[in-house]
């Protein structure tokens, strides 16, 4: 299984090109099910490869199998080091000029690797991939372009598994700009769409900023590598002499100073983490991924939840020696501490159910980054892991949910996914209902789900290893998680329907003004649109959520404190048990949940009720409601600048580059004009007369061939008696 | 019996050489008769056979190469006499003619 590895990312991009350039991008429903069927192949395959991880199968260079426990190397005990790959193919891919330190040509490689992270990130992947587009066939059954959704889905995941086992971060880089145009092409996909109200963020507005927002950190994580290659002389993972996580290469860095006082691990991995910042939406680069729910909803599930904005973390990780021997990881931890507890915040005064859950993903994403910088590498990618399987099943749900609305209250976005118009939902969507409930629960951390032992796990890190502020902050964090989502959970399942007289925000609402995705509701036929009660989804839709549920339930349980099944697997020591912050965290969580239960018990009995935080702290409920202004701040400031530049610059253009550029052009005519005359004359004239001559001078030579043989002859032997005089009389004298 | 070289100088036999060279070259310049042409080029080739025996006879009588050459021209001149008899056929068969001034098709 192990050498079959690298077919795991083909499968998706067999369905890509399928869907793309063969006639099955015309039928539906084909498309979804080779999407499908390619995926669970490629789920099962790395399922297989996980199990010889587990087995510890270690595979040579020459093919040659041994096991982890006949290996006898220990490895060096006081620095952090991964465990030794199971496999490890590659191949030369681009001479380059450069040469290492130590003298050797260093050409640019290609290649897979896989070790026990990456075994559990491919199944992870593989598995939320393949329910999410399962789950895609029944939500996106009416959308005219569904083939073309299944080719980017397909892309998209072919490329965050080729990331997730690149074998250097070259590959690793290649992947992630490839991800992040799936995510442009997602978050765009109903690229036609438009709204009423102009200040509301459109799907291709949405997009467009997604691709920037990334692309600052990507452009500056490119930089990191291109500085690490100087230093390195190779993007390749290892110890090995020769690779980045050399142990003298990593102690040499941490001694090279750069500017700014830094040494030049920190400006690496600094650079590097500013790829983080963008692609995993952390402070201050958060703002477009609540803008990216602009997307179709299992585009938010897969891309915008479980697998691309956690690369960010899984770079980290990837990376994480270089980290350690620099000293970014307060940095890192900061940043990941004021995302959590900022976006936790916003979170509390949103009422679209998915930009709740997205600032939820941000702020779980921030306790993966706090992890990671205080050195809970374990139990960051613990949560990374529980928190795809838990935040998918909850935009999966939010999708049924948003399914289920439309039918009472037609197909406006923000009508639809405005959870002041829900409520009571559970007694119309049962399914939906249990397992959005087990979802949020988890994602609450309540024993024994998922989210508890993850989220747990980073709070004894944060508390065993003496990060007070940051455990303070997390737990505080941890606490609104709970809050929030229980008034989601509240407003959304419980109560009363609201739906019959929903408020309707963005004003002049023409009902079938807005190009929807199920296409307008005449050609769809299925069910009409506004004015029914919310229906369960179809099977397609909740068979996902239940094996998404059952993960989320039960997952966690592959690393209690008492059976560290994943560290085991990850060959890493195990994080130690604390009863203190498991208690602790128990209850904050519970208090979390007690807080919004209580609050929210007896408010929104219709639709257009205030919310009681907002009767509370009408000024703080407004800001946050207003996500503290960053999108405004970011106009204001980047914004305006970009702006007054872009002025300036056409000022400049127009008044010293135009002036140049034109008077450039009438002397270029002038000489054009000069060039003509000479050609004219000169050239064209000479050319004629030469081609004439020869037409001539070959008529009158076409004489000589009269045909006849014996003439021919005879001019053969005069040539030759001719040259002979001339050779004789001439050449010899 | 005295020696033939000794006895005949080598000019005598050049001469008889270019002699019959110049006949052969005079048949195939003047003769109409496709024929008559193709006894006049053998005239020549065995002309300059003679040339080749000459040479060697006279100047290299320890080397065989001249021999050889000549055996080489011979064997040459039967293979064109060959093709060239059967392209008079082929030639006759379709015009009716071997009168090489009426085959004219190589008119450029």
């Amino acid at each position: 299984m192990l050498e079959l590895a690298w077919l795991i990312p083909i499968f998706p991009l067999l369905a890509f090109a399928l869907i793309t350039l063969t006639p099955v991008r015309h039928n539906k429903a084909a498309s979804g099910w080779l999407a499908i069927g390619l995926m669970t192949l490629a789920t099962l395959l790395a399922l297989g490869v996980a199990a010889e991880v587990a087995q510890g199968i270690l595979v040579a260079e020459n093919g040659s199998r041994t096991t982890r426990a006949a290996l006898s190397s220990v490895p060096p005990e006081d620095v952090f080091s991964f465990p030794v790959p199971n496999i490890v193919r590659t191949l030369r891919w681009a001479p380059v000029g450069g040469m290492t330190m130590s003298g050797e040509q260093a050409p640019f490689t290609m290649g897979y690797l896989i070790d026990p992270m990456v075994a559990a990130m491919l199944v992870m992947v593989t598995i939320t991939s393949t329910c999410i587009h399962m789950f895609s066939l029944g939500y996106m059954a009416h959308d005219e372009r569904q083939a073309r959704f299944f080719s980017f889905m397909s892309l998209f995941t072919a490329a965050m598994l080729t990331m997730v086992m690149a074998s250097n971060l070259l590959l690793f880089f290649m992947a992630w700009e490839i991800m992040g145009l799936a995510s442009y092409l997602l978050i765009g996909f109903w690229y036609d769409r438009n709204y009423p109200d102009l200040r509301q963020i459109t799907p291709r507005q949405a997009a467009i900023k997604a691709f920037i927002t990334t692309r600052i950190g990507d452009v500056l994580f490119m930089v990191g590598l291109a500085y690490l290659w100087t230093q390195a002389g190779s993007l390749d993972f290892g110890r090995a002499p020769g690779q980045i996580f050399e142990l003298g290469l990593l102690q040499r860095l941490a001694a090279t100073p750069t500017a700014l006082g830094m040494s030049a691990a920190t400006a690496i991995a600094l650079l590097i983490f500013a790829g983080t910042i963008g692609k995993s939406a952390q402070f201050p680069l958060h703002v477009w991924l609540p803008d990216a729910m602009e997307g179709p909803t299992p585009v938010s599930a897969l891309i915008h939840a479980a697998t691309m904005v956690a690369a960010g973390v899984f770079l980290v990780a990837r990376t994480y020696p270089i980290f350690e021997a620099s000293g970014a990881l307060p940095f890192v931890a900061f940043i990941g501490s004021l995302t959590a507890l900022g976006a936790a915040l916003i979170a509390c005064a949103q009422f679209d159910i998915k930009r709740i859950l997205a600032y939820s993903t941000i702020s779980q994403l921030g306790f993966m980054v706090a992890a990671l910088g205080i050195g809970g590498w374990i139990a960051a990618l613990f949560h990374l892991l529980m928190h795809a399987f838990f935040k998918a099943l909850l935009f999966l749900g939010a999708g049924s949910v948003i399914h289920g609305m439309e039918a009472a209250v037609g197909t406006d976005v923000t009508t639809s996914q405005d959870i002041r118009n829900m409520g009571d939902l559970r007694r119309f969507m049962p399914t939906t209902y249990w397992t959005y409930l087990v979802g949020a629960l988890a994602l609450a951390g309540i024993p024994p789900l998922a989210g508890f032992w993850s989220k747990d796990e980073i709070l004894a890190d944060a508390l065993s290893n003496g990060h007070i502020i940051v455990w303070i902050v997390l737990s505080l964090a941890s606490f609104l998680t709970a809050f929030y989502m229980t008034r989601q959970v509240r407003l959304v399942f419980f109560g009363q329907f609201r739906g019959d007289s929903p408020r309707r925000d963005t004003r002049p609402s023409e009902p079938k003004a807005v190009e929807h995705a199920y296409g307008t509701d005449s050609v769809a036929g299925a069910h009409e649109h506004g004015g029914h009660t919310p229906h369960e989804s179809p099977w397609t839709m909740t068979v996902p959520l239940i094996i998404l549920a059952i993960f989320a339930a039960l997952a966690g349980f592959v690393n209690t404190p008492f059976a560290h099944g994943l560290s085991n697997f990850l060959e890493a020591e195990a994080g130690s048990f604390n009863i203190i912050a498991v208690l602790i965290a128990t209850l904050v969580a519970l208090a979390g949940v007690g807080a919004g239960w209580i609050m929210y018990r007896d408010s929104f009995v219709t639709a257009q009720d205030d919310d009681p935080l907002e009767r509370l702290q009408p000024a703080m409920f407004g800001a946050l409601n207003r996500r503290l202004g960053f999108d405004e701040l970011y106009a204001r400031t980047i914004g305006v600048a970009t702006t007054v530049l872009s002025i300036a610059w056409t000022a400049l253009d127009l008044w010293v580059i135009g002036r140049i550029v034109s008077g450039v052009g009438s002397v270029a005519a002038f000489l054009g004009r000069l060039n003509f005359i000479v050609d004219d004359t000169v050239f064209n004239d000479g050319a004629d007369s030469l081609a004439d001559g020869v037409e001539h001078g070959g008529d009158e030579v076409r004489r000589i061939e009269t045909g006849r043989i014996q003439d021919y002859v005879g001019f053969a032997f005069g040539g030759v008696v001719v040259l002979g005089v001339v050779y004789l009389y001439i050449i010899q004298r | 019996m005295p020696n033939i070289v000794e006895a005949v100088p080598l000019s005598w036999v050049l001469i008889l050489a270019g002699g019959l060279f110049c006949i052969g070259l005079f048949g195939a310049l003047s003769r109409r008769s496709t024929i008559a042409i193709l006894l006049s080029i053998e005239l020549m080739l065995n002309a300059v056979n003679i040339n080749l025996i000459a040479f060697w006879r006279y100047l290299e009588p320890q080397l065989v190469a001249g021999q050889i050459f000549a055996l080489f021209v011979i064997v040459v001149a039967a293979a064109e006499a060959a093709v060239g008899l059967a392209m008079i056929i082929a030639i006759y068969r379709t015009r009716q003619t071997i009168v090489a001034d009426e085959v004219d098709t190589l008119r450029g």
